[in-house]
């Protein structure tokens, strides 16, 4: 293929046409057009809800658009989250997609500091992947927050705040892994080596703090006591991010190096399924040490309660069966996939339980609880369950096509995930 | 200033009188669960004696609050008189406050795409010269009393000086500012019905923790 040259990066020289129309982008566009339908009817419940106070009654006692309001108020169940609906299905994508994505960027940049030769030849396409499913993260949080206000963030900041950190520390850390790729794919392969290792460094420390700083935001919340009594939930974020970063970059693998690598495959595939053991029975452990510290209301009810049927599922999925068919050295390579697609799966359900475990309680049992919280107008419930509306799961599946975007354009341009010697 | 609230909440009859006007005072989002103020319930018994007790409640104003250190942009702030405010057009809707709250005081006004909470009607009454609330200056029973900390002299502390109180949460850390009269009648009763981990205060043992509050966050208070 024909190639351009800028700064020693070699940009293949394609059309518009095998760029942004070839089969991957047309089911990313698909993918994406079902995300921006979820957007549309998240924006349109924000922006355009029917709303009016009593002023407005009082002030247009004959309009209907003041009546039809007032009709949305006592029978309607549109608007932003509410009480019985706190976090949704939003955070459990974003967490996913981030922490997974950064997790599998902090490991190829650890294997690289460990100069582990099959990870250093694929490291561009594992850390484009990883950088794609960032990407696919922040578009989840983007719809969930009101966008017309994002001045703010730089004209009156809060430093000290964790979800403003999120913003210098997405400034960085985006453009700093773009570089890295870059480094790695260049010819620039003299400066690269003197560089590597400070690069390398500074990658494992920021994303080091990107986890710390994850954990802050959700340390932060007080009311919610499963989230804030986990110990060492940075430590908990990387674990369990490492465990589900591996299974998808064994996914990864099959599809991507199976042909690519020829003879190096199998120690790529071999060296995968051992981190992953290590790294399940890490997870394993962390589980089992948690569920001594964490409140024991919320405790309850994820393991014996209403959670309780998510939280075997995840245990199963993330570490049970993964564990047993990854555990034979010459198992068949069809379970070491179905091994990883069950991480990937039980994983996502960690994150979920996670996210509505936490919200289950939105107090604690402590003088006053229910009472703040409930109003004569609903019902008492001991907890709050509730499923995602598909507003926000099509948000989630356009997620996946924002990935599958970002990697596909990434791949075509500059032939990440060919096998690199460097 | 140090605004803050004393509710003889024994005295609450639950009429919801103070959750309308609040609603009508401060245009407060019309649905049932967009409420600045509301009245919680508790049922439990004591040796089979069943009794329930009401709390109204709202933003307890804490002077050591969480929200304000969690918002991205500071929409939410301390303004003059230690009050919580949400400054609407500055809030991104990130509901970071919403989750710290331990008291959970905010929702969403889908009016203006931004988290509401109450204000002890300062924008609204106090700084046209009124000396209540709307919630205070509609209860029949005269569960609230509104005033200022800071002086000695007020009803407020007057009241305090007489009367043992308690906060919600007080572990928290937050320093609070809605103070629950402990009833002077049938305190055994009292006693039990509530936690026997909440402290009793009176206004000895409160003032040295509202001073320490006010001196760590008072360079805060922004004027309005």
């Amino acid at each position: 293929m024909e190639k351009y040259v800028v700064a020693g990066l070699e940009i293949n020289k394609v059309s518009i046409k095998e760029l942004l129309f070839n089969n991957t982008m047309l089911i990313a566009y698909l993918l994406l057009a079902l995300g921006f339908y979820g957007v549309y009817e998240v924006f349109h419940e924000r922006y355009f809800l029917l709303t009016a106070n009593v002023h407005d009654a009082g002030l247009n006692p004959g309009s209907r658009e003041v009546a039809h309001a007032m009709k949305e108020a006592i029978f309607g169940a549109g608007g932003e989250v509410k009480r019985e609906q706190p976090w949704t299905l939003y955070i459990v994508n974003y967490m996913y997609m981030i922490y997974s994505g950064s997790a599998i960027i902090f490991l190829v940049a650890l294997a690289e500091i460990f100069n582990i030769e099959v990870i250093k030849k694929t490291a561009a396409g594992f850390m484009t992947f990883g950088l794609a499913m960032v990407l696919g993260g922040l578009f989840t949080i983007a719809a969930d927050l009101n966008i017309l206000h994002m001045q703010w963030m730089f004209l009156t900041p809060n430093f000290g705040a964790g979800m403003w950190l999120m913003l210098p520390l997405y400034a960085i850390y985006i453009p700093f892994v773009i570089f890295e790729i870059y480094l790695i794919i260049s010819k620039n392969s003299i400066w690269v080596r003197k560089i590597a290792i400070t690069i390398l460094l500074l990658s494992i420390i920021i994303d080091f703090i990107e986890f710390y700083i994850q954990a802050k935001l959700f340390d932060m919340n007080t009311a919610r006591h499963l989230w804030t009594t986990y110990p060492m939930l940075t430590l908990y974020f990387i674990i369990s991010a490492f465990v589900s970063a591996i299974a998808i970059m064994i996914i990864y693998s099959m599809v991507i190096y199976k042909d690519k690598l020829k003879d190096e495959f199998e120690s790529l595939i071999n060296l995968l399924r051992v981190s992953a053991l290590y790294m399940i029975a890490l997870l394993a452990i962390y589980e089992a040490i948690a569920y001594l510290f964490i409140d024991k209301n919320w405790g309850a009810i994820i393991l014996f309660g209403e959670f309780k049927f998510f939280f075997y599922l995840y245990i199963f999925f993330a570490i049970g069966l993964p564990f047993i068919l990854e555990f034979n050295k010459h198992t068949n390579k069809l379970w070491i996939i179905i091994g990883a697609i069950s991480v990937i799966v039980g994983t996502y359900l960690g994150r979920y339980i996670f996210v509505y475990g936490g919200n289950a309680y939105p107090m604690s049992n402590r003088f006053g609880t229910g009472f703040e919280k409930y109003g004569e107008y609903e019902m008492v419930k001991e907890f709050i369950f509730f499923n995602p509306p598909i507003s926000e799961i099509l948000v989630v599946v356009g997620s996946f096509g924002v990935v599958l975007i970002v990697y596909k354009i990434l791949e075509t341009l500059f032939s990440v995930s060919k096998v690199i010697e460097h | 200033m140090n605004f803050a609230m004393a509710l003889d909440y024994q005295n609450c009859i639950n009429c919801k009188a103070c959750e309308i006007a609040c609603k009508y005072e401060n245009g407060v989002q019309l649905g049932a669960d967009k409420q600045r103020i509301w009245v919680g319930t508790t049922e439990k018994s004591i040796f089979g004696k069943p009794f329930s007790n009401f709390y109204p409640s709202q933003c307890n104003h804490c002077l050591d609050a969480p929200c304000v250190d969690v918002c991205p942009t500071g929409a939410s702030y301390f303004a003059e008189g230690g009050l919580v405010m949400v400054d609407k057009d500055k809030c991104i809707l990130c509901k970071g406050c919403m989750e710290a709250c331990p008291y959970d005081a905010r929702f969403v006004d889908d009016k203006y795409v931004a988290v509401d909470k109450c204000t002890f009607c300062y924008d609204t009454r106090i700084l046209q010269g009124e000396t209540t609330t709307a919630c205070q200056a509609t209860c029949p029973t005269k569960v609230r009393l509104f005033g200022d900390l800071d002086d000695e002299n007020s009803s407020l502390v007057k009241l305090l000086k007489e009367r043992k109180f308690f906060v919600l949460k007080e572990n928290e850390g937050t320093v609070p500012k809605l103070l629950y009269l402990f009833p002077q009648n049938d305190k055994r009763f009292a006693e039990n019905s509530i936690s026997h981990s909440t402290t009793l205060h009176t206004w000895e043992t409160f003032k040295p923790l509202i001073e320490k509050a006010k001196e760590k966050r008072g360079s805060q208070w922004k004027s309005m």
